[in-house]
């Protein structure tokens, strides 16, 4: 019985085996019907490719810009960023003032959320205690650090006047904190949608001019279309489509095959491509971000000495990085603040390549036989370092020329972040995004110690307490921080740029960084599209762009 | 038939060798650099941030504690939620969605495989030492030869950009959007109906499949010319012939059958190595199954994720191997004993 049975298996086994190959065979003979033909005919869909797909669609579970370019067609706040400008602008609020550490907002009526409900100052209020506020029922255990660091750390309260009247009291005066009010973070939820069932990581419950139709994990694409009660301009698209192809150059093919109609993340090669094409172009605007060196004088006593710093400022070479490496998509730095900014001092230039200079400064400094120190960097691009480790190389050898010597460390950049914050690096490359599109989001994040200062000192230890990690230079000059702070609580902004054009004078006296470039933003651009601005800030403002 | 003893034994075999595996991956994530905390927290945050995110995750208790709380989870099924690639996503969620994609592209890879390979291999046998020969054994080494980090962008350059024929990446248009039934997408669109969609999905997939189909072609009919010149020259093919049958009908009932019991083998440890296979092509090609999810989770030390992936490669591996055991087992009843 035993063989009969293997036998009848064995059998079944066989006539499966043929079954498949059949299935295969009628499966290959219909390819071979198929015609040509790409992804969808595009019609009235906006399809914006990218790198990465969004990790959620909660602007208060990230720090990614990458979530923000979608979050910010379906969720609006308080005030905005004019396209293209780093201007504020009207949007949830048509009116504020700052008197001090006291700001009031008149609120928009008639704007509905995309759940049917009404928006009033109860949905701000809901947004900013699910953001920051333990006590809050709803608040949000996994909010991003960006909670205390745009609103939490300056908010002392928040209450309302009526339903459209906000009162907003701070911890102190904080000029830039209209800015943040303007951060993608800091949007508006419905109130309903927080306190309800609303799993916020896959919906968007805002009052935007798109709202989500289809988020498609499984093959990285979120559908957004538009919202037929929004309060403004009605889009000028029906659809919007987020795509991701993480490869640049299959992105920029896409593009030139009509599959795209705007991509971002263009390296020089694919820059090209675009270029070469007949159906779009490669179109810039200026950053708001910086890329630089920055000198760790916790950990290296050569670099406490400031002619060290302007010596390996004079060694590096900058120009040839900027134009050599990163082919043109990026300018020459010469101080923390872009000049895109208000505050960026015109009358500074770079420091020019001058290896005799260096030399000189090195042996006034009592370096003159050199000295050496370990470089780290991240591996992978990023905007404001397209070529991280070509750049690592041209400084090694730069430095070589004066007789300093230089070990690369590169690392993967979770691994980079956690090294570099816990202050273990020599010297590191590093770089900033804007938040906020004000000039403390660099003077007094990067370069401020934010601590206590011993005296006669212009560098602190990484161990001290309350030490701002971010400024990874551990500089703490007296001159250039009493500056910073003064700017910070004076509210009228030419005021304020003054102050920071005389911080930003120190800045590149004192050379904390080797200041190495201001990238330019990029994107490719389908000869279809029309009204399509860059924003170095804010948006993509998505509801403007026409489509042929 | 395979007792249900033979299945049982191999079955719980599967424990050890899955805490095994749990250990290996747990100890090198927490022995590799990288803090997850600093990565989950970004470069805005405060160090008491960083600090309240590591404390949150568990990750300031004693390695050993982190350790038998993970192989408590994983006997509960409890892979626990993703830090970064969806955050807070229930990873086991994140993984049915992905598995389908990975699954499909794999089988339907051996497909392939079997489609050219079985034919050329006996081919192959049949015209031994002629030119037929010659040709299918070189193009059958280049086939094992060429790595799939090579071939794909090679033949994504020559049919998705050279001659706009087929598209470079993904697994559908954009313009098609199907509710995931099965989550295997030539299904999916099927089962919806869409045939456009189907279409799509199909034209999409050809690359891949052909990329990851090509080495087990290759494999397949190496192996299967070998088994089928062994059997060319048994007794009972001469007796076959000998009795006046044609030779095809000699090749196909006598000599295939035969042959084909180690090309099953074959075929199935292949198909564990089909999986790792994946993990290139699906990054190559842009396909969002469990192999890119790995590279991704691996990239932004998203631990939950990595532990859960690995366990789940680790699983298909290991059950593929069993059901080779199986099927060699009913083709074969001496090898259960």
């Amino acid at each position: 019985m035993a063989g009969n049975d293997s036998q009848v298996s064995r059998r079944s086994f066989l006539k499966a085996a043929g079954t498949a190959t059949v299935a295969a065979t009628a499966t290959g003979s219909v390819a071979g019907c198929l015609g040509g033909g790409g992804g969808g005919d595009g019609g009235s869909t906006l399809r914006y490719g990218r790198g990465s797909h969004s990790s959620t669609l909660d602007p208060q579970n990230t720090t990614s810009g990458e979530v923000a370019k979608v979050t910010n067609q379906a969720y609006e706040t308080l005030i905005g960023f004019q396209p293209g400008e780093a201007a504020l602008t009207e949007s949830l609020a048509t009116d504020w003032t700052m008197d001090g550490s006291d700001v009031t907002l008149q609120l928009r009526e008639g704007v509905t959320f995309h759940d049917g409900s009404e928006f009033t100052a109860d949905d701000f209020i809901a947004s900013y205690r699910r953001f920051v506020d333990e006590d809050y029922e709803y608040y949000f255990e996994d909010a991003s650090a960006y909670g205390p660091f745009t609103l939490g750390n300056w908010v002392d309260s928040v209450s309302k006047d009526g339903d459209y009247t906000l009162n907003i009291t701070l911890t102190q005066t904080y000029a830039p904190f209209l800015r943040n009010l303007a951060m993608f973070v800091s949007v508006v939820i419905s109130q309903d949608a927080i306190e309800g069932d609303t799993n916020l990581d896959d919906e968007m419950v805002g009052t935007g001019p798109f709202e989500l139709s289809e988020l498609d994990d499984a093959n990285n694409r979120i559908q957004l279309t538009a919202f037929d009660d929004y309060w403004g301009d009605a889009p000028n698209v029906d659809e919007v489509l987020f795509l991701t192809r993480g490869q640049n150059s299959t992105r920029a093919q896409a593009l030139v095959e009509e599959e795209m109609e705007i991509i971002d993340g263009l390296d020089p090669d694919t820059i090209q491509t675009v270029e070469d094409s007949d159906t779009a172009s490669a179109e810039t605007t200026q950053g708001i971000n910086i890329g630089y060196m920055s000198f760790n004088m916790s950990r290296v006593e050569a670099f406490r000495d400031r002619r060290v710093r302007k010596a390996v400022s004079y060694a590096i070479d900058t120009q040839s990085i900027v134009e050599n490496i990163y082919s043109g998509i990026a300018t020459q730095a010469d101080q923390p603040i872009p000049p895109a900014l208000f505050g960026h001092n015109d009358d500074l230039s770079p420091y020019p390549h001058d290896p005799e200079q260096a030399q000189s400064l090195l042996e006034e400094a009592g370096y003159g036989d050199g000295f050496s120190f370990e470089l780290t960097t991240f591996q992978n691009p990023r905007g404001y370092n397209p070529a991280p480790l070509p750049t690592a190389e041209t400084i090694r050898s730069n430095l070589d020329e004066v007789g300093i010597d230089v070990t690369i460390d590169d690392r993967q950049f979770s691994d980079y972040l956690t090294y570099t914050s816990e202050g273990r690096h020599d010297a590191s490359l590093a770089g900033w995004y804007t938040d906020n599109a004000d000039p403390d989001n660099f003077c007094y994040v990067l370069l401020h110690p934010q601590c206590e200062v011993p005296d006669g000192q212009d560098w602190v230890s990484w161990d001290t307490e309350g030490f701002n990690t971010s400024n990874r230079s551990a500089w703490a000059n007296p001159d250039y921080m009493s500056l910073v702070e003064e700017a910070q609580a004076t509210t009228s902004q030419s005021e304020r740029a003054s102050l920071y054009s005389e911080a930003a004078q120190i800045a590149h006296d004192e050379a904390p960084w080797v200041y190495l470039d201001y990238a330019e933003e990029v994107r490719g651009v389908s000869n279809r599209v029309s009204n399509y601005t860059i924003s170095a800030i804010g948006g993509p403002h998505l509801d403007l762009v026409e489509l042929e | 038939m395979v007792s249900k003893r033979f299945v049982a034994k191999r079955l719980l075999l599967l424990v050890p060798v899955l805490f095994g595996v749990a250990t290996v991956v747990f100890a090198i994530l927490h022995l590799s650099p990288g803090d997850p905390a600093v990565a989950i927290a970004g470069n805005r945050a405060s160090q008491a941030f960083v600090e309240q995110v590591r404390a949150d995750l568990g990750l300031n208790d004693p390695l050993w504690q982190q350790y038998v709380r993970f192989l408590g989870d994983v006997a509960t099924f409890n892979f626990g939620e993703s830090y970064q690639i969806q955050r807070g996503t229930p990873v086991s969620r994140i993984l049915a969605d992905r598995l389908p994609i990975t699954i499909e592209l794999a089988v339907l890879g051996q497909l392939a495989g079997l489609l050219f390979g079985l034919p050329l291999g006996i081919l192959s046998a049949v015209k031994q030492d002629t030119w037929t020969d010659h040709l299918t054994r070189i193009g059958a080494l280049s086939g094992i030869s060429i790595p799939i980090y090579w071939s794909g962008p090679l033949l994504i350059l020559l049919f998705a950009q050279f001659l706009g024929v087929l598209p470079t990446s993904g697994r559908i248009g954009s313009a098609h959007f199907i509710d995931a039934v099965t989550g295997f997408i030539l299904v999916d669109t099927l089962l919806a109906g869409d045939v456009p969609a189907f279409r799509s999905a199909f034209r999409h997939l050809l690359l891949p499949v052909v990329v990851l189909g090509i080495y087990q072609m290759a494999l397949i009919s190496r192996m299967m010319r070998s088994s089928m010149i062994e059997v060319i020259r048994q007794d009972y093919m001469r007796t076959a012939r000998a009795k006046g049958q044609g030779e095809k009908i000699t090749t196909m009932k006598h000599g295939l059958r035969n042959a084909f019991i180690p090309v099953i083998t074959i075929i199935g440890i292949q198909f564990g190595a089909l999986l790792g296979g994946a993990v290139l092509t699906e990054t190559v090609f842009e396909i969002n199954g469990i192999g890119t999810l790995l590279v991704s989770a691996i990239n932004q030390s998203d631990y939950p994720v990595v532990q859960a992936t690995v366990l789940v490669f680790a699983v298909l591996y290991t059950l593929v191997n069993l059901l080779v055991d199986v099927t060699y087992s009913v083709l074969d009843p001496r090898i259960e004993q």
